[in-house]
């Protein structure tokens, strides 16, 4: 928006401070109604139930002028969708036109958000402040029910992909598009009652919208959204400044099956702070993957944002405002910049990663701001097939949520969604879900010794199980960090990973390709038992007070082994911390850490996969042994900065043995030169048939 | 025959007397006695000289349960609960509330996993049993509870709503094992499913349950004691009223108790003055509640939370703000001044009561500043000591030394201030209403001593102080109808049904209303019943409320209605078949609303002034005294204007009526205070 608007003069009488309030809180109330709306006429338990959905109010020309406790996920990429829309619709919007879009690869998330926009006029056909709605239907066609699998290998298995499209054209319904995506998706009725949700809320709100232009004029209402989006904008940068100029960099992963092999895939950031701004750079991200782990850089700036905001300025009002201090840039066709006929389901999981490569990045800066990593994943876990008893098809979703980091001054939360996440609610009222579908909860408590070991403990992940009643189903989980975990900073330890299993006969079933299943076929009386991620600890576990260590094997937050092993603390017969033998044992723990030298090598490409890059750590025998790790075991190593990295176990009977070679960027992000010890060690990993790509 | 309102505030118990025979009222104010919080009440029934014998109905608005939730001050609670649901409270529903902050923390459970006990049991959604109950582990877990010292349990199963008999059980049986207890159960709490939002609710009833059962026990076998042959009733969060029998097994229902009684006060007020649109603020010592009334229609939910925690109990939206007369000014890191939330309370109370209070309160800032009287008297027996609160207010201002004393005082009571404008934009600004479009009613011991420069910060224009405006929330709980609300949850799809059978669950639950009502003593003339649904369209999941009046006598009659709520609510309808899924049935036993008697309107202004020194004092408005004209208000003549600066008293409260300030008296003594065109 162009500045002069926000000078008062001009023909508006200057903006007092109460109507200023009273017109940017009233639209953020507007945005609050469209909310209530929805939760309460929509079909879909994602988004009644469990909130997957978000509103937003937009000025004439894009910027997102007012929101409220709307998903971040969905709603920080909104912009892009308006934008994409306001593109293919150039001079070409009247009043009683409605737009939907759910494309990935031209302003959507993933298929299942559903985003509807809905252009508002005032008498004179003056375009005005407008509101949109972007909500997970809970089906939106494709090979499976729910839609997103984690073995898609294209878009077209994920569901129908609706461009920008008019569903409304002045006042009349396409009937012929309505019917074509309704016969392109499971439970159609319940698909169109959703959006006659959508559509509902955005009634509500063209009706408020103009309302508030009556009443103040739309020379006010618009003074008061620039000003408020430029006070937004000063606030963050004011916190940006603070931070020194220079150079953070970070590196993470998301799972890829290729045929069955692990394939990692890498996703670089690199942060730079120049005075009140940031930018961040993608640049040596992997190339798009015939997975579901790709997205848009709307998504990932989306993960970005969350990041930044929520450590340098937490709280507040977000609108378009915010979002001026970061520029972004990523490579073409990358894993953050989706083109066709990539698959795009795992949008979640990309932002996700987003967040904790920038949280990595920020921890070099300011770790007494940010939290060891986040669970890390939305963990979609749908069940589809018939309801005899109601007589209709259901679908369940539901992602029980994981852990939090530990941060300075407290334990990570537990079952608590991540702050990607915002108001939504991962898990259904088992009441609920027993009064409309076949399905028993038959558990549904903390995971114990989930939480990653630290000075302050990682948040625990939760253990839910749901049993099947009908004669058969289908299991579909679109997962990330089911191999490689949370990571804990400034030497705490990760966490455990997601995990799923499905209960058969007394016998345990494990997936050969952990966290990714389409279309599994459960049979009546199978309990599909989902275990969520902890999050990353926060601090060295051997300095955590032995009291509180105590009080967790007391709740049963950890356990008795736990406490020995990874915070080395011995309770006696009693119940009591045995000071001596604590002592004791955290010198021997302690003293047992492997510390090798880096060697600078920038010769060698440390990373390897097939279509995925993964970093390779070069070990000579003796060192695997003292690890006991094997080839392609998974490996973490400490350097001075708080996050460490991740790497793949090498073996080479040629190697020195005295030191690891280190090539440039990842000396950056451990913040290690040559000759500077670091520490190494392995993390397990789940069995996986295929074995790793090469 | 007599009826008397008491209101129980953490500063002062309030009284209201009305004596049916002589159409006349008497108000009456004594300190709360939160060691023993019955003598506050016997001390304003003896103010108040009231003959016990003589007393028909004895009304209570109680706020000690809202307190020892918010100052987390419950009983130890221990929950039994279904096996593999342990944490239900703990893990709630993982939804984050505080957005973008990567800190932010979960509310810890009302009951810590280390005291909630599993038990091998299981109903279905319909009722039906999957897993048995069995005594002897239902024993074993309840040996496991110390059973030392009496305390709380909760018991919350799964689907207990459809099926109580597992949950009625585990009573029973802990009844016996645990005398002296406060024993729970969720299926009579809050018989609705969603197990998070139930079982939380169940909390928190225990939570407050030995205390509210003890306090009203206590209460009544002392006015017992004294004479009083009647029943008691307590004012719950719906806005109305039930018997004290059953808000000490439900005490959960009665958390806004206290706030509840001053805004069923405006709505009645309201009503009479024909202002539909009001901003309710009651600041009295220890906090402040604002509510925004709309169409003299109080907004009521079951969706709201006190403190952090769930609580699905129908309540008024009221917003509180821990800012009272007896909040204490400190500074803080940085010598920023603050004001609350921690009170003075009743003891020791502000330092101008001379109890031994040291810390400056906004009550002292007002005394500094001539707004109260000093030597006067509030609630009864307190001469307030201007020497002590310069001494409180002195000793703050050495760590400020740019501020003069007065300086420091009207700063207190700015803060206070905008503590309270806060809590107002809250619920107006902030739900999307203007507050420009409303009256401020304040009440409350201190609300009129500030209400004018609440408004102005507002741009509202004109402020309403009710008659005893000190005693205006016991005022309200004499007034309100006795209420109770039943709800069953049961599926059920119209179409699939014969409307009889709907006809014939209201008329079973009618009857049940009616028994309860009669049984607290309420003539069957008096009461009339008024029925819901709770219906969705078949897959939706939250339903919506559709009254069921006697002209709906079909099953299409009773979908169009739906239909049409859910259009004006939703902006649209479907064809789709529509699914019941609770009955609703309020049951109400109205009770006669005492007139006012009207105000005397004879002689002029100057015969309500103070007389010799006392109609004229110094008052401290924006940074300068201005030499104060003040009046009793019990003296003004109907249709006077007062201009200020003025000052207007009563037992009870003090009218502040600044520069450019006007206040005229209603028909009824009420006044009316507007902004004088600039």
């Amino acid at each position: 928006m162009s500045k002069d608007k926000s000078q008062p003069g001009g023909q508006a009488p200057p903006l007092d401070p109460i109507t200023l309030e009273v017109v940017c809180e009233g639209l953020i109330a507007i945005v609050k109604e469209m909310r209530v709306t929805i939760i309460r006429a929509s079909y879909s338990s994602v988004i009644y139930e469990y909130d997957d959905f978000s509103c937003a109010l937009f000025d004439t020309e894009g910027q997102m002028v007012a929101q409220s406790w709307d998903h971040p996920g969905h709603v920080l990429p909104l912009p892009w969708g308006v934008r994409c829309a306001m593109d293919d619709f150039e001079n070409d919007l009247h009043p009683g036109d409605v737009i939907l879009l759910n494309d990935p690869y031209r302003g959507g998330t993933h298929l299942n958000d559903v985003t509807l926009l809905y252009p508002v006029f005032d008498e004179q056909e003056q375009p005005m402040i407008f509101p949109a709605v972007r909500a997970h239907w809970v089906d939106v066609g494709g090979m499976v029910p729910g839609s997103y699998s984690g073995m898609s290998t294209n878009i077209y298995q994920e569901g129908v992909r609706i461009p920008p499209i008019k569903i409304i054209e002045r006042g009349r319904l396409n009937k012929a598009a309505m019917a074509l995506l309704m016969h392109n998706m499971r439970v159609p009725q319940e698909r169109e009652g959703d959006f006659y949700a959508s559509l509902g809320a955005c009634r509500v709100a063209e009706n408020r919208i103009g309302k508030l232009y009556q009443k103040y004029g739309r020379e006010q209402v618009h003074q008061a959204v620039a000003l408020n989006l430029d006070r937004t904008e000063r606030r963050l940068r004011e916190q940006i400044a603070k931070l020194p100029d220079g150079e953070y960099c970070h590196e993470d992963y998301l799972e890829f099956y290729n045929d069955g092999r692990l394939d990692p895939v890498l996703m670089r950031l690199k942060l730079t702070v120049r005075g009140d701004s940031i930018i961040a750079d993608f640049a040596g991200s992997n190339p798009q993957v015939p997975g579901v782990v790709n997205s848009s850089l709307a998504v990932a700036g989306a993960g970005v944002f969350v990041a930044v905001k929520s450590t340098l300025d937490p709280g507040g009002a977000v609108n378009h405002g915010a979002f001026r201090p970061i520029e972004l840039h990523a490579p073409e066709a990358s894993i953050v910049d989706v083109r066709g006929d990539a698959p795009a389901g795992a949008h979640g999981e990309v932002r996700k990663r987003a967040v904790s490569v920038t949280l990595g990045a920020l921890a070099q800066i300011i770790p007494e701001l940010v939290s060891g990593d986040l669970c890390g994943t939305s963990f979609p876990n749908s069940i589809g097939g018939y309801n005899k008893r109601r007589g209709r098809q259901y679908v369940y979703y539901e992602g029980p949520a994981g852990g939090n980091g530990g941060f300075l001054e407290a334990d990570g939360p537990s079952a608590y969604v991540n702050v990607d996440f915002g108001n939504l609610k991962s898990i259904q009222s088992a009441e609920s879900i027993e009064n409309e579908m076949p399905l028993l909860v038959e558990r549904s408590e903390l995971r114990a010794d989930s939480g990653g070991e630290g000075m302050r403990r990682g948040g625990l992940g939760m253990r839910r199980e749901v049993r099947l009643l009908d004669e058969e189903g289908s299991y579909s989980v679109l997962s990330d960090r089911a191999v490689i975990p949370p990571y804990g900073i400034l030497g705490a330890s990760s966490a455990q990973p997601y995990v799923v299993t499905i209960s058969r006969e007394g016998r345990e079933l494990e997936f050969a390709t952990p966290g990714k299943v389409t279309g599994y076929p459960l049979r009546e009386n199978d309990v599909v038992i989902m275990r969520s991620a902890g999050g990353g600890g926060y601090g060295d576990p051997l300095r955590r007070e032995p009291e509180l260590v105590r009080a967790d094997v007391v709740g049963g937050y950890i356990s008795l082994e736990r406490a020995r092993e990874g915070y080395g603390v011995v309770l006696r017969k009693d119940g009591g911390v045995d000071e001596e033998a604590t002592s004791a044992l955290r010198r021997k723990l302690e003293g047992e850490r492997f510390r090798v030298p880096v060697r600078a090598d920038d010769e060698h490409d440390p990373y390897t996969g097939a279509k995925g890059r993964r970093r390779m750590l070069e070990l000579a025998p003796a060192q695997a042994e003292r690890l006991d790790a094997t080839e392609d075991s998974l490996l973490e190593i400490l350097g001075a900065h708080p996050a460490p990295l991740r790497a793949w176990a090498r073996i080479n009977p040629a190697a020195s043995g005295e030191a690891i070679r280190l090539d440039a960027f990842g000396r950056k992000v451990l913040g290690v030169n040559e000759g500077d010890m670091v520490i190494l060690r392995r993390l397990s990993m789940p069995s996986i048939p295929g074995g790793m790509a090469r | 025959m007599l009826w008397v309102g008491v209101d129980v505030g953490g500063t002062f118990t309030d009284g209201v007397l009305y004596d049916e025979s002589a159409a006349a009222f008497r108000y009456a104010k004594a300190p709360s006695t939160p060691s023993d919080p019955v003598q506050g009440v016997l001390d304003v029934l003896f103010l108040l000289e009231v003959d016990l014998a003589a007393v028909e109905r004895l009304v209570h608005g109680v706020t000690l349960g809202t307190n020892a939730i918010l100052e987390r001050k419950g009983a130890e609670v221990w929950m039994l609960t279904t096996q593999g649901f342990r944490d239900v409270l703990e893990i709630a529903r993982t939804n984050r509330p505080v957005l973008y902050d990567i800190k932010s923390l979960k509310t810890p459970p009302l009951v810590p996993r280390t005291r909630t006990l599993e038990i091998e049991e299981r109903m279905m959604f319909d009722g039906s049993v999957r897993v048995p109950m069995r005594e002897a582990q239902l024993r074993e877990a309840l040996a496991a509870i110390p059973a030392g010292q009496p305390g709380a349990l909760a018991v919350c199963f799964l689907h207990s709503y459809a099926n109580p008999a597992h949950e009625q059980a585990a009573v029973r049986l802990a009844a016996e094992t645990l005398p002296g207890w406060f024993v729970c159960a969720s299926c009579e709490v809050l018989p609705q499913y969603r197990e998070y939002e139930r079982f939380n609710t169940t909390a928190l009833n225990a939570y407050i349950g030995p205390l509210m059962d003890g306090y009203l026990g206590g209460l009544q076998a002392r006015l017992a004691e004294g004479g009083y042959g009647g029943k008691i009733f307590i004012m719950t969060s719906n806005g109305g009223v039930s018997s004290a029998e059953r808000a000490r097994k439900l005490p959960v229902h009665t958390v806004l108790s206290g706030p509840a009684g001053g805004v069923a006060a405006a709505l009645h007020l309201g009503a009479l003055l024909d202002i539909e649109n009001q901003i309710t603020c009651d600041m009295g010592g220890t906090s402040t509640d604002v509510c925004l009334v709309e169409g003299l229609h109080a907004p009521v939910s079951n969706e709201q939370y006190i403190g952090e925690y769930a609580n699905r109990t129908p309540q008024i939206e009221i917003n509180t703000v821990g800012a009272g007369g007896g909040s204490i000014a400190w500074l803080d890191a940085g010598d920023i001044l603050m004001v609350g939330p921690r009170s003075a309370g009743a003891q020791p109370g502000p330092a101008c009561y001379g109890q031994g209070g040291t810390e400056p309160t906004v009550t002292d800032a007002n005394l500094l500043l001539g707004r109260l009287r000093p030597g006067g008297r509030l609630g009864g027996a307190l001469a307030l000591d201007e020497a002590l609160a310069l001494k409180a207010i002195a000793k703050l201002g050495k760590r400020i030394p740019s501020l003069e004393t007065e300086q420091l005082a009207e700063g207190i009571i700015r803060i206070a201030v905008a503590r309270m404008v806060s809590a107002i934009k809250q619920i107006s600004i902030g739900k999307g209403f203007d507050p420009r479009d409303f009256i401020l009613n304040a009440y409350g011991g201190a609300g009129p001593m500030h209400a004018a420069w609440i408004a102005e910060e507002l741009e509202m224009l004109r402020v309403l102080v009710p008659l005893a405006p000190g005693n205006f929330a016991a005022f309200g709980s004499l007034i309100s109808d006795i209420r109770q609300d039943a709800v069953r949850t049961r599926a059920m799809q119209p179409r699939t049904v014969n409307f009889a059978e709907i006809e014939n669950l209201f008329r079973e639950m009618e009857d049940q209303g009616r028994a309860r009502l009669r049984e607290e003593g309420v003539p069957p003339r008096a009461i009339h019943t008024l029925r819901s649904l709770g219906m969705r369209y078949l897959g939706q999941s939250w339903e919506l409320d559709v009254d069921l009046p006697a002209s709906i006598q079909s099953v299409e009659a009773l979908e169009a209605a739906f239909s049409e709520v859910h259009e004006r609510r939703f902006g649209h309808r479907s064809a789709e078949a529509t699914e019941i899924v609770s009955f609703k049935l309020a049951s109400v036993g109205r009770v006669p609303k005492p007139a006012r008697p009207p105000w005397p309107g004879k002689g002029k202004l100057d015969t309500a002034r103070l007389t010799g020194k006392d109609g004229t004092r110094q008052v401290y408005f924006s940074g300068k005294f201005h030499s104060t004209a003040v009046y009793e208000r019990e003296l003004l003549p109907r249709g006077a204007g007062v201009t200020g600066p003025a000052i207007v008293e009563e037992n009870g409260a003090t009218t502040v009526v600044p520069p450019g300030w006007r206040a005229a008296v209603l028909e009824q003594g009420d006044l009316m205070l507007e902004r004088a065109a600039p």
